[in-house]
């Protein structure tokens, strides 16, 4: 049992005080002189335990009723939430999980889990107090502080987001919280659904998190109010791939999406799927006996002359009403632009060739080739790569350069290549640099191999099949070495990187240190790694000169550095929300479609076992609900206390009435 | 008389005025040594007819009743009632029971001054007057006489009658029954904290010495209430152990012994025909005394 007030607790001596009483009066007894002690003796030999025992049954009415008071002002909880220690938190931090999943309803229920973690946070905080609040919503895991309760839970932070959650990111930004403002006993409520996507259990940041909670000064205690109960019958919709293609009829929108449902579910069932294509309507009705279906290449016709737009793709009312839509934009796609500046030929014909093959035969590829001396005149703002290979650019270039990577776009570095008589030009410069990172020097040797990469993003990442690049093919014969802040994606034996990238805000700075030329590598020979590492970067360019962008919830709050103008999509979100809100918006002229991500439509929550592994040495508390509960995870039961007090006095009123005895006659 | 002597606290002259015209009598035949205005067992000189019975050689020829010759031819005495005086024999308990008053009055003063009253009026009217004071054995005895000189004497052995010891009067009573002359009006004034079973064989002691037995059961009004608010201890003024109680908790049982005890002790006086006066020492002695002596005028004694 918890006490909200339990520094009144230290009135319990006071129970003492009709045993004190008694003794007092014990003590003050009167002296009389007696004659008639005969019957004095006899009344004490007769019922003389069940005397004694209405006097102590006496006695303990009177403590109960003191102990009944005290217990009722010290406001006691049905549960032990608070410990025993109890009392008013001096913060109280919230970590409010608003992914779509928390959009789950029971079976016939009106309330989300959400809406019920609400209400049911919002009565049980209420109820227990604390100095300050904060927020930490699961959308953007930044730390709000709030005067009062009422205002946590008015608060847009705490209504439902199209985001996913990530558990780990906001445990972190509690203790910097914890760890910045230094603040007394604190109370620390997580709220979730227990998704394994969102708690992303296996991450190493949960150790990290925990041992900085463990060394924190205060207390720190943890309840988490948990709605695990799946839903049985909810289906997902997700769009996997959409394209604009122009056909001899007309133009037409290929779709391909997705059904979702719990695994394990076999019976049949047909799911109307409706299509909203610039406003105009159409269904297609998909007959779904497994746990997935996916649908292929659904094509819907749109106006000819209209190059761009948007649609949506929506499925009828279900137990979860924030996985039945999904938006996406589509555009022509912009030409794949590639400039190549370079002082080797040998070099920069493999660059050539790998930039000009498009992977989307319909989509044209352009490279443009130049020299160093005439790169101050080329136009960059229609290319979305540019492979760079030789000295480093300096000066206006440089600030032309970087220009180029602020708008979006990507440069891929490749090292001069060492003349005839071994001489390398441009490398060993400490003045000839480009953000931050400068060639340091070049290594010769006979045979040089990979031996490791990032397999798991950026230019090097496995093909979407989940097979490898055969990175550990490739072979170098000499390479440069690198200096400067860099983060590499690909190590050579000998520690020095075959492929790194310096971090900048926009855009993308990549530096190959091994030559594309034959005679020091065999990544031309080879060509996969080399090809699609330049389409790819190519890709993240291109992205930049896109009139469109397919988005992930909450994945980057930064691209709406420019106001937003919603074209489609839930009522009643706000404005700053809208990089988190499933939606279609416009803004710096482009149209992008706001989802929530693929690990939303798993359903997956994490084990008992697990949850204890995670908050291993922590002091955590964990609360059961489910969506629609009524209860409350706090209860107040003064009343019961002052009822025990009530009856104890009238106990001990009984006891103490003194018994009708009949009137004496007359003596004489 | 009375005046030549010192005031006597327990002595009242307004109520010995107003209780002079009362006579004290007895219910049974007294056995007296002088002429007085009681009955006796015996046959006398008085002018009341008692009875007739034949003549026996040796009977005074002056008691002979002619008349009665003359109807039946046979000879007749012709016999009277005699008067005597009685010997009040006043027996007050001066046990440390009777040390107990809460209304300004102990049980002891109050038998003081219903024995010093009796006394007096018992010697007004020629009847002898005695004392003993009983405790745990007789504390003093002074024989009844019948002078007024010995009233004083017994005024001053009330006076000096200390509330000492504890009581054993059952005994007592037993060894007064034995050792007093028969026919004697004997006046208990005792708080009568006895079991009612001893004082049975006591009063039936007395009666079968033909004793005219009253008895004035003194209590306190406390004792009879027992409404006590505190915890009290209770000190035994007979010398027992103390006892502490809480007055609320024992009050109903206390009543229920007492009850129990005053009913037994009424069996008791009813059967052996004692005449019993309960008395709350917070009543008027006056009033006490004067129901006495009317209740015994009206009886007109043992005839």
């Amino acid at each position: 049992m918890s006490f909200l007030q339990p520094w009144l607790l230290l009135g319990l001596p006071l129970l003492l005080l009709p045993i004190i009483i008694h003794l007092i009066n014990q003590w003050r007894y009167q002296t009389k002189k007696w004659g008639a002690m005969m019957f004095l003796l006899a009344a004490n030999r007769m019922s003389r335990g069940y005397a004694k025992i209405r006097q102590y049954l006496i006695l303990a009415a009177r403590c109960a009723a003191i102990a009944g008071l005290i217990f009722a002002v010290s406001r006691p909880l049905a549960s032990g939430l608070l410990g025993f220690s109890g009392g008013k938190a001096d913060t109280t931090i919230i970590l409010l999980d608003r992914s779509p999943s928390m959009q789950d309803r029971s079976q016939g229920g009106a309330e989300s889990k959400l809406d019920t973690a609400r209400r049911q946070l919002r009565q049980s905080l209420q109820t227990i107090g604390s100095n300050r609040w904060v927020l930490i919503d699961g959308a953007t895991n930044k730390p709000q502080e709030f005067e009062d309760v009422q205002d946590v839970f008015d608060s847009p932070s705490t209504f439902t987001s199209s985001a996913s959650s990530d558990l780990p990111a906001m445990m972190q930004s509690a203790v910097e919280y914890l760890q910045n403002n230094k603040p007394g006993q604190t109370e620390v409520w997580i709220c979730s659904d227990l998704r394994e996507a969102d708690w992303n259990a296996s991450s190493s940041q949960w150790s990290a998190v925990r041992d900085a909670f463990s060394k924190l000064p205060q207390t720190v205690r943890f309840h988490l109010l948990a709605y695990p109960d799946r839903v049985p019958e909810n289906l997902a919709v997700r769009v996997t791939d959409v394209s604009r293609e122009q056909s001899e009829t007309g133009s037409e929108l290929v779709l391909s999406l997705m059904l979702n449902r719990e695994e394990g579910k076999t019976e049949s069932k047909t799911v109307p799927i409706q299509f909203e294509v610039n406003g105009a309507r159409s269904e297609l009705s998909v007959e779904m006996t497994g746990s997935t279906v996916e649908v292929k290449n659904h094509r819907v016709s749109i106006d000819q002359n209209q190059p761009r737009g948007w649609g949506r793709v929506s499925i009828p009312s279900d137990a979860n009403n924030a996985d039945n839509d999904f938006y996406f934009v589509f555009d022509l796609p912009p030409p794949r632009r590639t400039i190549v500046i370079g002082e080797d030929a040998d070099a920069t014909r493999p660059l050539e060739l790998a930039a000009s093959i498009s992977p989307d035969p319909r989509v044209e590829a352009i490279v443009d080739r130049f020299t160093i001396d005439q790169a101050s005149s080329i136009d960059w703002d229609d290319s979305g790569l540019i492979l760079w290979q030789g000295r480093l650019p300096t000066d206006s270039l440089a600030k032309s350069l970087t220009g180029f990577l602020k708008r979006g776009g990507s440069i891929l570095f490749f090292p001069p290549t060492p003349n005839d008589s071994g001489n390398v030009n441009g490398i060993g410069e400490t003045s000839n640099e480009f953000a931050g990172i400068r060639w340091s020097g070049w290594k010769a040797s006979e045979k040089t191999m990979v031996e490791n990469w990032r397999g798991d993003q950026d230019l090097l990442a496995a093909t979407r099949s989940g097979a490898s690049l055969p990175v550990g093919q490739v072979e170098l014969k000499g390479h440069a070495t690198l200096s400067g802040e860099l983060v590499s994606l690909a190590s050579l034996s000998g520690g020095d990187a075959l492929l790194a990238k310096s971090p900048t805000e926009q855009g993308g700075v990549y530096f190959f240190t091994a030559s594309t030329s034959p005679k020091f590598s065999n990544l031309a020979r080879g060509g996969i790694v080399l090809y699609v590492a330049i389409q790819r970067a190519l890709d993240k360019g291109l992205v930049s000169l896109s009139n469109t962008r397919a988005m992930v919830a909450g994945a980057d709050e930064e691209e709406q550095r420019e106001p937003w103008r919603k074209v489609a999509g839930p009522t009643e979100i706000l404005s700053t929300e809208y990089a988190l809100q499933g939606g279609v918006y416009e803004g710096n002229e482009r149209l992008i479609s706001v989802n929530r991500s693929m690990q939303e439509d798993q359903n997956g929550v994490v084990e008992e076992g697990q949850l204890g592994e995670l908050f291993r040495g922590l002091d955590l508390h964990r609360v059961e609900s489910k969506a629609g509960s009524t209860s409350s995870i706090v209860r107040e039961v003064w009343r019961l206390f002052l009822i025990c007090m009530i009856v104890a006095m009238i106990a001990e009123a009984a006891m103490c009435l003194p018994k009708i005895v009949k009137r004496q006659g007359a003596l004489a | 008389m009375i005046t030549e002597r010192k005031p006597r606290s327990f002595l009242d002259s307004g109520v010995l005025a107003r209780l002079g015209g009362l006579p004290l009598m007895s219910r049974r035949p007294m056995l007296g040594q002088v002429s007085g205005r009681h009955a006796s067992p015996h046959r006398g000189a008085s002018v009341e007819f008692a009875e007739y019975r034949k003549y026996v050689p040796g009977d005074d020829l002056r008691r002979l009743d002619w008349r009665a010759y003359g109807r039946t031819d046979r000879y007749y005495i012709k016999e009277f009632e005699a008067d005597t005086n009685l010997r009040c024999c006043l027996i007050v308990d001066t046990s440390g029971s009777m040390d107990v008053g809460s209304v300004g009055i102990t049980k002891l003063e109050y038998a003081r001054r219903i024995a010093a009253t009796l006394g007096y009026l018992a010697v007004q009217q020629g009847d002898a007057i005695g004392l003993t004071c009983v405790a745990n054995g007789i504390v003093n005895n002074v024989p009844a006489r019948r002078n007024a000189a010995h009233l004083s004497n017994v005024f001053d052995v009330l006076e000096q009658a200390k509330p000492v010891g504890e009581t054993k009067l059952d005994e007592i009573l037993h060894e007064i029954a034995e050792t007093t002359r028969q026919r004697a009006l004997i006046v208990i004034l005792s708080d009568l904290f006895v079991e009612p079973a001893s004082l049975r064989s006591c009063f039936e002691h007395l009666r079968f010495r033909k004793h005219d037995v009253a008895a004035f059961h003194l209590l306190d009004p406390e004792e009879f209430s027992f409404a006590f608010q505190r915890p009290t201890r209770f000190i035994d003024l007979e010398g027992g152990p103390a006892i502490f109680a809480e007055p609320s908790e024992i009050a109903d049982r206390y009543h229920r012994a007492l009850k129990t005890y005053l009913e037994d002790l009424k069996k008791v006086v009813l059967e052996t025909g004692v005449d019993y006066r309960r008395v709350s020492i917070d009543s008027p002695f006056e009033n006490i005394l004067t129901q006495f002596l009317v209740d015994r005028a009206r009886g007109n004694g043992g005839r």
